[in-house]
This record gives structure tokens, C-alpha cells and sequence, in this order.
């Protein structure tokens, strides 16, 4: 039975010359596992919004067609109604979540419907979603993957039989990523809930979804089975989405000429694994490493300790006398998990926070008695949140505040240079806040990098973007490497750790649990484990095909495995 | 002098950082939950507040003022509230009454006016912090319930609850936001007087300033809540008695409350008792 059916659905929002949806027909079976693939702007969350009444009761507009959900149409349902059918987790879901306490918020939409049970309903949809045990806590004490789980439960509370998320695992580590996962499988398989998530992670889509859509321009271009639909490679792509890895290897190589097989391209580590099993492997030749004499240090950090005032009881310790060196012209990833002190770190380089023991340095002198605005010259850091970069209301603004307050010479020019550099000239009296995601962080890449700072810091640059303005803003870090000397990345995305960084820091629990280049972080077993983190999948592929392989990237793997035997 | 004007500027931005101001908030909402404050109904609580916020300003005599003041000040103690809250208090208090106490000698006045001086400061220290006691003895939640139990809008009591549930997000953004000027902002060189006095003035500045990006931001947020809200059947119950009937069904009056009402009223009739005799 089609628990969603959707017939002909035109949508315009107020004001808007184009319809975002244009003869929209969809059908989706009741137990589906759907992912919504498309470009940005194509209508996927337009979509979502229909389904789940808020179009076109509470957003106006011109709506034709018929939407129904579960038999009820929902022109002629409350949005009330159709929260009870359908469940919505947004994007950005901490602001989603209106009560202080985890079970008050899981239970509150049961609150507001009236249902008696309300806390017991609030309860099982916590067991539902894995957060047991965490009733009373305070919603601010919660992991961000833990919070989305809140939000995940506050839905699924109502008992509605189809789930929306909106890409759940943008901001999330692997492991939280994983978990996500799990969880909506379970809903999926045990509870018998439709799963319909927007996903740009087709590794995912790879490994949970039963069905693709193909959003394009509105209007749904197929909607296929995953293994279908990830093959079509150009297809996907022409939509800035990529396929898992693995297959991008396997189609690559199938242009090339390398396998010739009718078989269907793999999509999955375990299918690549038969896949690819014809090949041999070619160790590259290892480039002699260059032994420099040790360039001088930037920034040192001596025994430093430091904690967090905690609402209730105990400080909560950070770090425990930590040590560690930064040299002159260091790519650096800082890599751990949510919560293990990558951001603390950086905020003690630039002195917004203090050691409680121990003395951090930069360029040699204690920054202990400095303050956070003489430090600006010679470090500089790009927070996660662009927003809270903007303090102007245009980028130019932004951008030239720095130089023209300290009144550098020709700050007018530098800034006209960067926003070309960065391809800002025609967004220059925009505001910030308003710019698409990836438009907001080549603003605040911009802006840290104004002051020709020797050491810049970025956290998390990639975070809450799609594949396609990541890849975007991973050109620019790539093509920004020549103007910075030194540089900090603290980041969960392992493409990225791969492609930039020539040393990798991990941290777990407030120590350095490894330290080194790719090869040695990436090679020892026993950090994935312990830390979570995860090398990208087509790593992975390759040391299931050989132990020995350490490919980072496609074409890497394509040249290290070529010829049949 | 030099010393004090120096840790003055130091103190606004470094020492009383926001993180120390969140960290006040929260613990004054939530840290004390397990107090015997807390654990009282609140009805019964702003009942007893209505009490002892009114009364105080109309009676004159001191040893009734003085009893509600000790007694005001061992629920306030017990109640375990934030200590920037009381300090906040003491500087109110003092800086007010110290202040016309000042002006009094300037203008003629002479020892005399301590007397009417120190009825008023009683008055105003036991109205606070009956206040103290009440609002932040109880968490948000159990306060906004009350206040709904007395007839206030569902509206009024959702605000409260759902300020706090903001506040320690606002706040962190709010200090990220300050960060932003500080980091790339050039303040005055602070090595004279002058200086120091100009570096005050621009921190101020900076402060107000850090207000706009963060209500641009905040409404840019509050977009996904409101629809949120809808979803979730915000408007359903404000509207629907059987919601607040549920709602209110958790407040119930136990044997704890009558006694602190007991307590109290005992307290009130021992002063009052000394007012007749003395």
C-alpha cells in the first residue's frame, strides 16, 4: 500500500516567478527507505514540506495537485493532523527543540495533542531512538548527534508511520553518523516506519536506503532500487552527486578500459571486493622523504591543563597536561570526536581561553599575559558557525574591518583582492547571513585570512555543507595553501584530512593519542577503534584487497590496482 | 588606584567572561533542584511571596522588618542561590542606601538619618530577597506552572521555560560574536590613565555593538522553531483546557509546604509580638 501518494503537484512559493515544484507525481510504498537526492534548490525540502502539511497550510502559496498521505488528502487535514502521520527532522534541529529536559521535550508534542500518557509515550520513543538513561538530563549536556536523536525522538513520539529527516548526519561524525543510521534502520525494520531522508552521503545511501529519488528542477527525474540507482554515475554526477566511492573507482576504471565486465558496478565495499578481486596490486613508487632540519616552532603547549565550570558538581577536565609542538609551515588535521577538545585547543592558540596550568606559546613568547587582540597579527581563527564572523552588515565590510581599524595602507585594495580571490566582487554589499552555505564560508575564510595572520586556525570548514560546495570550498583550502604558512584544520571530514593535511593530530579524552602523517594514523587498527574515526571508504577498499595498499583517493586507486592477472 | 583602574579594564572582558556568565545562569536555573525550595509547591511559594513582597512596604516598625529580613535570609540560604545573584543583590542594596546616606550628610544631614535610612534598606533587602528565594529557588518550569495555576496566559509561562532553554545558546553565541571584535578590532593602546578610561568606553562599545549580529542571527534561527512549534502542536494546546489540566496535574501541596508556611507565619507573629511590647 502507498502510504505517500502524490499526483500532479504544481507549488509556487509567495513571490516567487518560478513554481519550486513543477507536475510532481510520486508514489512511496509503506516501509520504504527512501533517500531524496538533487542539486541545491531542486525542491527537496520544498517536497518534504508538503508532505508533511506545513504546505500549504502554514507557508501560502500556489498549490495544485493532490497530496495524499495514507489516503488523506492533505489540503482537506490540519497540520496538527499530519504531525500525528508524519514525523519532520530538520536540518539545523537544535532549534527544533523547545524544553530544557530530555524527556520534557521527547514528550511535549504528546503534551500538546493531549494524549494521557504523554510521559509514558515520551519514554518509549526515547528506548526507540537509543536514548534510555537519559531522561533527565539537560538538553545542553547532550552530544550534537545526541541532540538529533532527541529531535528523531520528539517525532517519532506522536507514532507517526513515515519519518522525514533532512540531511541527518551533516554536522555528525562517523560514529554519530553510524548511529543515526542504526537507529532509523531499526525503526525501519522493527517498528515498520517509512524512512524518507534527503542525503547527500551516498555512502550511506549505499549501505541503509531501499530507494533513490532524483529530484532535478522540481520535478522527480526516477526513482530506482539504490543499486540501480548509483550506477548511473554521469547521471548523478551531472547533479553534483557523487556515488559512493567504490563505484566512482569501478566506473573509472571500466572508461579506462581496466575491467571489462557486463556486471554491475559495485557499490559497496563487500561487492567491490568480488569486483575488483582480478586485480594486482602496483606499490607506488615511494617518493624519498626529504629530511629537513626541523623548522622552528610556532606554537607550543607546555603541561597545559585546563577545565570547564560545570552546572552542577565537578569541573569537567578538558585536558590533562597536555604537550605538543607546531612547526613553521605545518598542514595540520586535528582529528577526534565529537567532544574531544579540538575546539578548546584552538581556542587556547588565539587566548580566548585560559590553561588552568601549564603555558601555551606562539613564536616563542608565553601568551599568558597577552591579550586576545595583540595576538591577531600572527594567529587567526575561522570558527565553525560563519555567522558569528559577520559583525557588518556587507562582506566588504566584514572583510576590510580588520586592516581598516588597524589602518593598514591600502586595506581598499587588499580587500577588492580578496574578494576576488575568494570570488566574492559580486556579493560585496551583501550581508553575510543571507549568502548560500557555501558563499557564507568563503566570506569567513576571507575574512581570516585579512590579517596575513602566520597561523591560521579553521574549525571545522567543511561541517553542514553538501558534496558539492564541499569539494568547492576544499579547492579553495587547497589553492589557499601558498598564501598561509602554517595552518590548523579541526575536522570530522577524512577526505579532506586525506587530501590537505601532511600531519595528522588525533585526539582522544584530552590526549594526543597519534600523531604523524596519513600513512602512520591511518594504518594502525587500533585508532579506528578506540577514537572513531574512520579513513575514507575507498582506503578501506583497497586494504581489503591488499593489506598493504594505503590509496587515499580515486585515482590513486586506480593507479595502484591495474592489470588483470 | 593605578592598580584598581587597571584590573577594572582587565575585570569586563577577561575575568567576567560570558562563559562565567553562562555558567551563573544555568546553575541559578537548574543547579539547585535538589534544595527545599525547590521542592515546594509553587503555588504555595508565590503565595508566600505575595506576602512578603507587599507587606514590607507598608509597615515601619523595625523589629517586624527585621524578623522577615532573618527570615527571608534563611530561605535564601537555603534555597542556595548563584553567587553572582547575591552579589548583584549587595550592590543594588548597598550602592542605593550608601548613595542617599552620602547625599544626606552632603545636603546638612547629620547620624539621625541612619535610622530612616535603615528601615528603608530592610525594606528593599527583604523584598529582594524574597524575590531571590522565589524566582530562583524554583526551576523555571515549576515557576511557569505555577504562575499558570494563578490564571497567567499559557504564552507568559512558555516564554519562561523556553528563555532559559535559549538562553545558554544565546549567551555562547553572543560571546563568539564578541570574540569576532575583539580578534580582529584594534583597541586604544592602554598603558595611561586616559587610555585605560578610552579602552573601558571601547569595550562597552564593542558589547553593544556584538547585539546586532546576534539578533539578526537569532531571527535567521527562530525561522525552523516556529515552524517547529506548529508542528509539534504548540498552538493546539493554548487553546485546549484538557493540556493545562494535565499540565497542572503534577503540583501537588504535601506536608512540607503547610510547614514552611508555619514556619513562616510563625516567624511573622514573633515580630509582630515584638512590636506590641516593645
Amino acid at each position: 500500500m502507498n502510504v505517500v501518494q502524490i499526483n500532479d503537484l504544481m507549488y509556487t512559493y509567495p513571490g516567487a516567478a518560478q513554481p519550486t515544484l513543477r507536475h510532481l507525481s510520486l508514489e512511496v510504498e509503506q516501509g520504504d527507505f527512501l533517500a531524496i537526492v538533487g542539486n541545491n534548490g531542486c525542491g527537496k525540502s520544498t517536497l518534504c514540506k508538503a508532505l508533511n502539511g506545513l504546505i500549504p497550510h502554514f507557508i501560502a502559496g500556489d498549490f495544485s495537485g493532490q497530496v495524499l498521505i495514507d489516503g488523506v488528502d492533505t489540503r482537506e487535514s490540519d497540520v496538527g493532523e499530519l504531525a500525528r502521520k508524519v514525523g519532520y527532522v530538520y536540518q539545523d534541529f537544535e532549534n527544533q527543540i523547545v524544553r530544557p529536559t530530555v524527556l520534557d521535550d521527547a514528550s511535549y508534542s504528546c503534551l500538546n495533542y493531549a494524549y494521557p500518557d504523554y510521559l509514558e509515550r515520551g519514554r518509549t520513543a526515547l528506548a526507540q531512538c537509543g536514548l534510555e538513561g537519559r531522561e533527565e538530563e539537560y538538553i545542553w549536556q547532550l552530544s550534537g548527534g545526541q541532540t538529533h536523536l532527541l529531535a528523531l525522538a520528539g517525532a517519532v513520539s506522536l507514532g507517526p508511520d513515515v519519518l522525514i529527516l533532512d540531511e541527518p548526519i551533516a554536522q555528525l561524525d562517523p560514529m554519530h553518523a553510524d548511529r543515526i543510521y542504526e537507529v532509523l534502520r531499526e525503526l525501519n525494520a522493527r517498528h515498520g516506519k517509512t524512512i524518507i531522508v534527503i542525503e547527500h552521503h551516498t555512502e550511506y545511501i549505499a549501505d541503509y536506503c531501499k530507494h533513490v529519488l532524483l529530484l532535478k528542477d522540481g520535478q522527480v527525474k526516477w526513482k530506482k532500487p539504490t543499486d540501480q540507482a548509483l550506477q548511473c554515475v554521469e547521471e548523478l554526477q551531472a547533479c553534483n552527486i557523487f556515488p559512493p566511492q567504490v563505484t566512482q573507482a569501478a566506473y573509472q576504471m571500466k572508461r579506462l578500459g581496466c575491467i571489462c565486465t557486463a556486471e554491475r558496478l559495485p557499490t559497496t565495499v563487500e561487492q567491490g571486493k568480488k569486483m575488483f578481486s582480478q586485480l594486482r596490486f602496483h606499490a607506488p613508487a615511494v617518493l624519498p622523504c626529504e629530511q629537513n632540519a626541523q623548522p622552528e616552532t610556532v606554537v607550543s603547549f607546555r603541561d597545559v591543563s585546563m577545565s570547564y565550570r560545570s552546572v552542577k558538581g565537578d569541573p569537567r577536565t578538558v585536558f590533562d597536561r597536555l604537550n605538543l609542538d607546531i612547526r613553521k609551515g605545518e598542514k595540520i588535521a586535528l582529528i577526534g570526536s565529537n567532544g574531544a577538545g579540538k575546539s578548546t585547543l584552538m581556542k587556547m592558540m588565539v587566548g580566548l581561553l585560559r590553561p588552568a596550568q601549564g603555558t601555551v606559546s606562539l613564536f616563542g613568547e608565553s601568551i599568558a599575559d597577552k591579550k586576545a587582540e595583540d595576538l591577531s597579527r600572527q594567529i587567526s581563527l575561522v570558527y565553525q558557525n560563519p555567522e558569528e564572523m559577520f559583525i557588518q552588515d556587507s562582506i566588504y565590510a566584514d572583510i576590510a574591518y580588520a586592516m581598516k581599524v588597524r589602518g593598514i595602507p591600502d586595506w581598499d585594495k587588499r580587500t577588492e583582492a580578496l574578494l576576488a580571490r575568494f570570488r566574492l566582487s559580486e556579493l560585496a554589499d551583501r550581508d553575510g547571513r543571507l549568502m548560500s552555505g557555501g558563499q557564507m564560508r568563503r566570506a569567513s575564510l576571507a575574512i581570516g585570512v585579512a590579517l596575513n595572520p602566520g597561523v591560521l586556525l579553521l574549525d571545522e570548514p567543511t561541517a553542514n555543507l553538501d558534496i558539492a560546495t564541499r569539494r568547492e570550498i576544499m579547492t579553495v583550502l587547497e589553492d589557499m595553501k601558498d598564501i598561509i604558512q602554517t595552518a590548523v584544520i579541526a575536522t570530522h571530514d577524512m577526505q579532506l584530512v586525506c587530501q590537505w593535511a601532511d600531519r595528522i593530530i588525533v585526539l582522544c579524552g584530552g590526549t594526543v593519542v597519534a600523531d604523524g602523517t596519513r600513512d602512520e594514523v591511518f594504518s594502525r587498527a587500533d585508532l579506528a577503534e578506540r577514537v572513531g574515526i574512520r579513513p575514507p571508504e575507498i582506503f578501506t577498499m583497497a586494504k581489503a584487497l591488499e593489506p598493504q595498499a594505503l590509496c587515499y583517493t580515486i585515482d590513486e586507486f586506480t593507479d595502484c590496482f591495474r592489470e588483470e592477472r | 588606584m593605578e592598580r584598581l583602574s587597571d584590573k577594572l579594564s582587565e575585570n569586563i572582558l577577561s575575568k567576567f567572561s560570558m562563559d562565567f556568565l553562562r555558567n551563573q545562569v544555568l546553575k541559578n536555573a537548574y543547579g539547585n533542584d535538589d534544595t527545599v525550595i525547590a521542592a515546594l509547591d509553587p503555588r504555595i511559594l508565590l503565595a508566600w511571596y505575595l506576602f512578603f513582597g507587599l507587606v514590607p512596604w507598608f509597615v515601619n516598625e523595625l523589629p517586624f522588618l527585621l524578623g522577615c529580613f532573618l527570615l527571608v535570609m534563611v530561605t535564601t540560604i537555603l534555597a542556595r542561590v548563584a553567587g553572582l545573584v547575591l552579589f548583584l543583590f549587595a550592590l543594588g542594596v548597598f550602592s542605593q542606601t550608601g548613595y542617599l546616606f552620602l547625599v544626606t550628610l552632603l545636603f546638612g544631614g547629620d547620624a539621625s538619618a541612619v535610622m530612616p535610612l535603615l528601615i528603608l534598606t530592610l525594606k528593599v533587602a527583604t523584598i529582594s530577597l524574597a524575590s531571590v528565594t522565589v524566582f530562583s529557588g524554583l526551576d523555571p518550569d515549576r515557576l511557569s506552572n505555577g504562575l499558570m495555576w494563578y490564571g497567567c496566559p499559557e504564552r507568559l509561562s512558555f516564554s519562561i521555560s523556553y528563555a532559559y532553554r535559549m538562553l545558554p545558546m544565546l549567551m555562547e553565541e553572543f560571546q563568539n560574536v564578541l570574540l569576532s571584535y575583539r580578534l580582529r578590532g584594534n583597541p586604544p593602546a592602554h598603558e595611561t590613565l586616559r587610555g585605560k578610561v578610552r579602552y573601558l568606553i571601547y569595550q562597552v562599545k564593542i558589547i553593544m555593538q556584538s547585539f546586532y549580529p546576534l539578533m539578526l542571527n537569532t531571527a535567521k534561527r527562530s525561522r525552523t522553531t516556529v515552524e517547529a512549534l506548529e508542528l509539534r502542536g504548540y498552538r493546539y494546546a493554548a487553546v485546549n483546557q484538557t493540556v493545562k489540566r494535565m499540565k497542572l496535574a503534577a503540583l501537588k501541596v504535601s506536608y512540607n509546604d503547610f510547614l514552611f508556611l508555619a514556619i513562616s507565619f510563625l516567624c511573622v507573629a514573633l515580630s509582630v509580638l515584638c512590636c506590641t511590647l516593645f
